[in-house]
């Protein structure tokens, strides 16, 4: 229940309309007023002015009529109207809480005596008692509050004159029909979802050393950020795009069949991580990159082969330790450290890698207290070493033209439905556009 | 006994948040002047005084493990008031905070919106200070200072509440609320507002309409007396 200086993104168009009001306020510039005369008591500062701003104002609560205060709309004759306290406005004291609530209705069943209902025509009192009934169940642990609370605000508000307490009494009838309009009328406070934008003013109420140091080292960050021209982004997207189209299975098809459609699993089983012969889409897409070929247990292994034949295989074996020592265990991080430096990084070390001398320097010293990612920095070194060397000349290589050759491509299995039917349908239907690509966009 | 004790501090501090209440929903308008955030500042400090007697007598008590059930039910349902008061307080103090720095008194571009409230407050305040009546002394650039006061006092509040949830541990559904819906009910009469001074409904059953029971009550009463006559002739004849 405590609200705890939480920040509140305030709603713009509140803030128009506050800065509107106080803006009729102005004795020279605003909105003209005369007095009202109401019974015995003189109540100043009623206005009578009717425009489309005026209606959203009424609506929201920042004006009520003093007429027909049971419904909130502008007339355009020459009913008058006042203006809410800043207390009741609705950015301030939104959201409406149910305590509050149940005080308000407490309140006024004190006030007509046990019945809610008026006898006066309006719309709909019968909610209320509802309202009152359920938040008796609701909040019935705080009843006893409600009740005090109820009768102190009572008390309080009579040592006020007859004309306070009148407008006092409006006033607060007013914000509850803006807060919990009866059923029919609009919820003009209601949100859409939440767009999590925390642009909008924070309700900041001390601004304390730390805020301030915050700010310092988030600005420094912003500074440090990579920019990028959109127009490089969206090149790089474009080509992203089109070199991945042939091979995603909704936009191309997929051989030999979609099995959601004709419930065969072939296309499961030959694109396997662990699959024998690899299909012909998959060989060509190491070629995209290297994080692909890496990724692709098949292709790793290919991979590690060529590495033999050039007898630079154990940067891929220093690579996969080094993965096996951030993703493992936290109980095995010593021993896996211990093992990777006895294999790969000792002097005389039988696999021993390549690293410059200044990485080399730091994951020594490192070593001393290890944790899963004190490889990091020779990890990267040696990616990148074999991603600008290796690589290349791996994708040149006779190896990999010959795994092109020999890889497979599935044959597509035709389906025929009806026996009559002359053309056979597509047995992997593609929801895009027809475009030439293999296993055709035929729609279904 | 400390029960009563408790229960006399948490009714003054009832009182002292409904007249805070009271006076800050005049903030910004037209009954905004000096003395009002004076009275104010005044009410709030009495409120934090007690609020602070308050949690310490209630803590105190709760902490004690040698407490018997039912003395240890009432007191949890004190502390549940007074854990509901002082978030309203809180709240109240937020917007007074609020609604303060957006109306400042002496700016000339930043006129105090035009309510239709134009007396004087002063008696709400003495009643929440328990005081006759109410002397203003403030000097003429009171209410900035005040703000920042507010601003630490609003700190200092949330602070207390936070340490009491931490020292306490009171599960707020297993608590039982004395009155009974449809309480306020009773005692109707002395808290309304308007002057008509007529009956306070005794049924506790919901809106009974009393013209019904009226009528209930005549027709049982003709009933009676029809019956009475009838044994009476019966007898005679």
């Amino acid at each position: 229940m405590a609200a705890g200086g939480r920040a509140r993104a305030q709603r713009p168009n509140l803030d128009k309309m506050e800065r509107m009001v106080v803006s009729m306020q102005d004795p020279d510039e605003g909105v003209k007023m005369r007095s009202q005369r109401l019974l015995i008591t003189v109540i100043p500062h009623a206005v009578a002015e009717a425009l489309h701003l005026g209606a959203l104002l009424v609506r929201h609560g920042y004006l009520y009529p003093l007429r027909d205060p049971r419904s909130l709309a502008l007339r355009p004759d020459e009913t008058p109207y006042r203006f809410q306290t800043p207390y009741f406005w609705a950015s301030t004291v939104w959201p409406a809480s149910e305590l509050d609530y149940a005080i308000y209705l407490a309140k006024r069943s004190i006030q007509r005596r046990g019945a809610l209902l008026d006898h006066e025509k309006g719309c709909a009192p019968r909610i209320w008692q509802e309202h009152y009934d359920q938040l008796q169940w609701k909040i019935s642990h705080a009843w006893d509050l409600v009740v005090t609370q109820a009768r102190e605000q009572l008390r309080a508000m009579k040592q006020r004159r007859r004309g306070d307490r009148l407008v006092i009494t409006c006033q607060e009838q007013a914000y509850w029909l803006v807060n919990r309009p009866p059923p029919g009328v609009p919820n003009v406070l209601e949100q859409g979802p939440e767009r999590g934008s925390c642009a909008a003013s924070r309700l900041q109420t001390c601004k304390s050393l730390d805020f301030y140091k915050w700010e310092i080292e988030y600005a420094r960050k912003a500074l440090g950020r990579n920019r990028l021209k959109s127009s490089v982004c969206l090149e790089a997207y474009l080509k992203f795009s089109s070199q991945r189209g042939p091979h995603d299975p909704i936009l191309s098809g997929c051989l030999p069949s979609n099995p959601w459609v004709t419930d065969d699993d072939t296309y499961w089983a030959v694109n396997a991580p662990t699959a024998a012969t690899p299909t012909r889409l998959r060989v060509e897409r190491w070629g995209f990159s290297f994080q692909e070929l890496l990724e692709d247990p098949v292709g790793r292994a290919h991979f590690m082969d060529f590495l033999e034949k050039e007898f630079s295989a154990e940067n891929l074996s220093f690579w996969e330790a080094c993965e096996q020592l951030r993703y493992g265990g936290q109980a095995q991080v010593p021993a896996l450290v211990d093992a990777v430096y006895q294999q790969f990084l000792a002097p005389g070390a039988a696999r021993w890698v390549n690293i410059d001398s200044r990485t080399m320097e730091r994951t020594l010293a490192g070593l001393c207290r290890p944790h899963r990612y004190v490889l990091d920095d020779a990890q990267l070194h040696i990616y990148m070493l074999m991603k600008k060397d290796s690589y290349p000349r791996f994708l040149k290589s006779d190896m990999y033209k010959g795994l092109l050759t020999e890889a497979t491509v599935p044959v597509e299995t035709k389906r025929r439905v009806f026996p009559f039917m002359r053309k056979p349908r597509h047995c992997s239907p593609s929801p895009a556009l027809p475009t030439a690509g293999p296993g055709g966009g035929g729609e279904d | 006994m400390a029960r009563e004790e408790c229960k006399a501090l948490l009714d003054a501090l009832n009182r002292t948040t409904a007249c805070y209440h009271h006076l800050v929903l005049t903030v910004g308008g037209s009954a905004d002047s000096q003395n009002l955030r004076e009275e104010l500042q005044k009410t709030r400090q009495k409120a934090h005084e007690l609020a602070v007697a308050t949690g310490a007598r209630l803590t105190g008590a709760l902490r004690d493990k040698s407490l018997a059930a039912e003395e240890r039910a009432e007191f949890e349902r004190l502390w549940v008031a007074f854990s509901g008061c002082l978030d309203l307080l809180e709240a109240d103090m937020q917007r007074a905070l609020a609604l303060g720095s957006a109306f400042p008194l002496n700016a000339p571009r930043r006129p105090l919106v035009r309510t239709g409230v134009a007396g004087a407050a002063s008696a709400v305040a003495a009643r929440a200070l328990s005081a006759r009546s109410l002397r203003h002394e403030a000097e003429h650039d009171f209410d900035v200072a005040d703000l920042q006061e507010l601003e630490r006092e609003v700190l200092q509040v949330g602070e207390m509440i936070q340490d009491m949830e931490m020292k306490v541990n009171v599960p707020r559904w297993t608590v039982q609320a004395r009155q009974a819906a449809g309480a306020e009910l009773l005692s109707g009469a002395s808290a309304g507002a308007s002057s008509a001074g007529g009956m306070s409904v005794e049924e506790r059953s919901g809106p009974c309409d009393p013209s019904k029971a009226l009528a209930a009550t005549l027709f049982s009463a003709v009933l009676l007396a029809a019956v009475a006559l009838a044994v009476c002739v019966a007898k005679l004849s």
